[in-house]
């Protein structure tokens, strides 16, 4: 499919809130599935992957338990919660490396250490084993694919930028995954009522006038 | 122009601007996003042709319009169908159309419209591609359609009181920018100098759509009457407008576009204190704006209403436009402050549609100070979006109380304070506003309450440390992120915030569909309910081939008497 990047936020978005997140973490996560497709990377996936593993009944669960130290919890971090934080504490980094255990679908991390970028105005590398992403803030180089999971990751200052991937303006993702994001977005409308097809609009009247 | 003041008057207060009641009250202004366009169209030289017109007997087919600009041409690409009446609605759930239409970045080849052919018709059932700027689509007013179809077929112009009792000849009842439908993205041409001010895309595609059914009226009308039939007379063809239908699905914007709707109401601001500082007015300035105000009379005295609350509206604006005619012939504008003084006065003697309409009419004399400020009326700064997670706790609730002191002592469990819910349909995905206690609604609410969740978040924050940042907060509530991001947003945009109850049992969404209208620069609002807005854009402009420096900025007051 072909989409337009703001199709694919507010698909995003109300996915997400679908997904049972809240409306800011929705609107978070949308504009990290942006960033990610216009990096050419395959944000609606990674995000209806995230929305499967159902964290958002228990977030309370899947957030870090303590900023200090790694950032983990009793089972898997979820990376929005994760991702946002991180942003929220940008200033952070400054000190030193963060660290994270057992993150789900760490490319939902890049979106936010690029925001770190943008407002220290310095890049940051984030590592999980052999896979390597630096950004600053706005282009991304990320040689090899990321993996869905990752038992330890790391995120810190500095970093070279090479083989920058070219910039998207579009969004493609697999009509199943479209197809996925549509199901949980759909949790979020009302079902019509006859009533509501009438006094919700305010309509009524004849437009053959 | 008058002397620079000593004093500058400052801009005025969201808490007094950005009140419901005041936003359902705005007028166009020289900030208007039509007059920006036609502005910079006449200014740069803009040519405009017509490269197809295949309209057949039956009135179906297409036709394309180019607008040539310095460096790049756009194209309306129009469709015309043959509808059933039993079909024709306004409603965004309608089907069918009698005009679809699509505004082409470039000129279209003919296996564009081939592929737009199969689309555009489809409105939201179709997708278009980035190539594609807008996609709208337009219904007759069938009264006045079959009107002048039959007079001109038959040799007569239409008659003048059945125009002015309408307006217009088609409305538009959706035009999609930014994306929609599968179009290109407001990122990808934002950068161009000729739509960096918002919507000139979409403004340009319904100016040449006023140019479409134009000659699509003429075509229907030789076809019926042969070598009887005429052509529509210039004079009355400039007074049609398009008109449009805009539902509550278009209400949310202002909320859901802080940041843009603050530049909007910002612009317009910031110009009114500049206007109001300045310490005399020239003779000259003084005749423009006796001028203006005489031509706005003529249009306010054609405004036709049949919606209660608009009537009884209309009845204080046209005995304030006598209060005001009286007052500014008392030689009142050449005091010093003159229009600070006449502002004050309007706050004193006029209702709310005259305030406001005093407001943007000091600015006509002053297209130096004011209409530069049209390039600050965009949404550029994405970065305004991420939190600042250091910010302090304390900083967070003080910041709260100053934006919305006024809704932490409502009782935001009463009934009457929380009547309402937004939330958007299963069918056609368009928000809606329902009623909590009565509709199975409330846990579909989408979030446009944002004073309601601000004084939410207030009293969660109560009992947190003083010194703690925001960021610990939010790990553990992020259900109150979206109120902290719109609150950090506030620091750099006053007026991004509407100071009501969005949720109350008395909201009126046309007041926040009229808040954005006015900057389209429409005229003649036209309530069909508490909820949906009839208007008229364009009306008086020049045509693309008359369109001068000289007419075209000012077109929106009429000449005449009326």
């Amino acid at each position: 499919m072909n989409l337009s990047l703001n199709e694919m936020e507010a698909t995003a978005k109300r996915a997400t809130r679908g997904g049972l997140y809240s409306w800011g973490l929705a609107e978070d996560a949308a504009k990290a599935t942006r960033w990610l497709c216009a990096r050419g990377l395959d944000g609606g996936a990674v995000l209806a992957a995230l929305l499967q593993q159902e964290f958002a009944a228990s977030l309370h669960d899947h957030t870090p338990q303590s900023l200090d130290g790694p950032w983990r919890c009793e089972t898997t971090l979820c990376p929005l919660i994760a991702g946002v934080t991180l942003s929220d504490c940008a200033g952070r980094l400054v000190q030193g490396p963060i660290e994270m255990r057992q993150l789900a679908q760490p490319l939902l991390i890049l979106p936010f250490a690029a925001q770190v970028a943008r407002r220290l105005e310095r890049p940051v590398t984030v590592t999980s084993g052999s896979w390597a992403a630096v950004t600053d803030g706005t282009a991304l180089s990320m040689p090899q694919e990321a993996p869905d999971h990752a038992e330890h990751l790391r995120i810190e200052l500095g970093g070279a930028l090479l083989q920058l991937r070219p910039h998207h303006t579009r969004a493609t993702p697999a009509p199943e995954t479209h197809a996925l994001l549509s199901r949980f977005a759909h949790l979020t409308y009302a079902p019509a009522t006859e009533e509501s097809r009438l006094l919700g609009a305010g309509a009524g009247l004849s437009d053959n006038d | 122009m008058g002397s620079v003041a000593p004093t500058y008057i400052p801009r005025r207060a969201p808490e007094q601007v950005m009140r419901l009641s005041r936003l359902g009250s705005l007028h166009q202004c020289r900030l208007s996003f039509m007059r920006v366009l036609t502005r910079r169209m006449a200014r740069d030289g803009w040519t405009f042709t017509r490269p197809v017109f295949a309209i057949d007997d039956k009135g179906v087919g297409h036709a394309v319009y180019t607008a040539q600009g310095p460096e790049r041409a756009y194209s309306l690409v129009a469709f015309a169908h043959d509808l059933p009446p039993e079909m024709r609605s306004d409603r965004v759930i309608a089907t069918a159309w009698d005009t679809t239409f699509t505004l082409f970045d470039g000129v279209p080849t003919e296996q564009d419209i081939e592929r737009l052919s199969r689309n555009v018709p489809l409105q939201e059932a179709g997708r278009v591609s980035e190539r594609e700027i807008s996609v709208s689509r337009a219904n007759r007013s069938v009264r006045l359609w079959a009107h002048f179809v039959d007079t001109l077929a038959s040799g007569r112009q239409p008659d003048q009181d059945r125009i002015d009792a309408v307006g217009y000849l088609m409305r538009t009842t959706a035009v999609y920018g930014s994306g929609k439908l599968g179009a290109a993205d407001r990122e990808v041409i934002a950068d161009r100098e000729e739509l960096q001010v918002p919507f000139q895309a979409e403004m340009l595609s319904v100016y040449l759509t006023r140019t479409f059914v134009r000659d699509l009226v003429e075509h229907m009308a030789r076809v019926k009457g042969g070598d009887q039939a005429v052509r529509l007379d210039p004079a009355i063809a400039r007074q049609l407008g398009i008109g449009n239908s805009t539902g509550l699905g278009m209400a949310p914007f202002i909320i859901n576009h802080p940041i843009l709707f603050n530049n909007w109401i910002m612009a317009r601001e910031e110009a009114i204190a500049r206007v109001r500082s300045h310490q005399t007015a020239t003779q000259a300035e003084v005749d423009i704006f006796r001028a203006i105000l005489k031509r706005s009379a003529v249009s306010i005295a054609r405004w036709q209403s049949q919606h209660p609350i608009q009537i009884e509206k209309l009845a204080h604006l046209t005995s304030d436009m006598r209060a005001l005619e009286a007052h500014v012939q008392q030689e009142a504008l050449l005091l010093d402050y003159p229009w600070d003084r006449l502002v004050r006065w309007s706050e004193t003697a006029l209702s709310e549609e005259g305030q406001e309409l005093v407001a943007s009419l000091i600015l006509e004399p002053y297209a130096d100070e004011v209409d530069g400020l049209a390039s600050c009326m965009a949404d550029s700064n994405s970065d305004a979006f991420v939190i600042d997670g250091a910010m302090q706790i304390k900083e967070v609730r003080a910041l709260i109380e100053d934006r919305f002191g006024w809704a932490l002592s409502l009782d935001w469990e009463a009934p009457e304070h929380c009547a309402r819910a937004w939330y958007v349909s299963e069918e056609k995905l368009e928000p809606r506003m329902g009623e909590r206690f009565e509709e199975p609604i409330a846990e579909y609410e989408q979030p446009l309450a944002p004073a309601r969740d601000a004084a939410a978040a207030h009293r969660a924050l109560a009992d947190q440390g003083d010194d703690r940042p925001i960021a610990e907060f939010l790990l553990r509530h992020p259900e109150h992120r979206h109120t902290i991001r719109r609150l950090q947003m506030s620091r750099i945009a006053p007026y991004s915030e509407v100071q009501d109850n969005t949720i109350s049992a008395t909201v009126l969404p046309i007041d926040m569909l009229r808040a954005k209208l006015s900057f389209f620069g429409a005229t003649h609002f036209d309530p069909r309910s508490d909820r949906w807005v009839r208007i008229c854009m364009y009306a008086g402009a020049p045509y693309p081939e008359d369109l001068t420096t000289e007419n075209a900025d000012l077109w929106v007051y009429p000449e005449g008497t009326g």
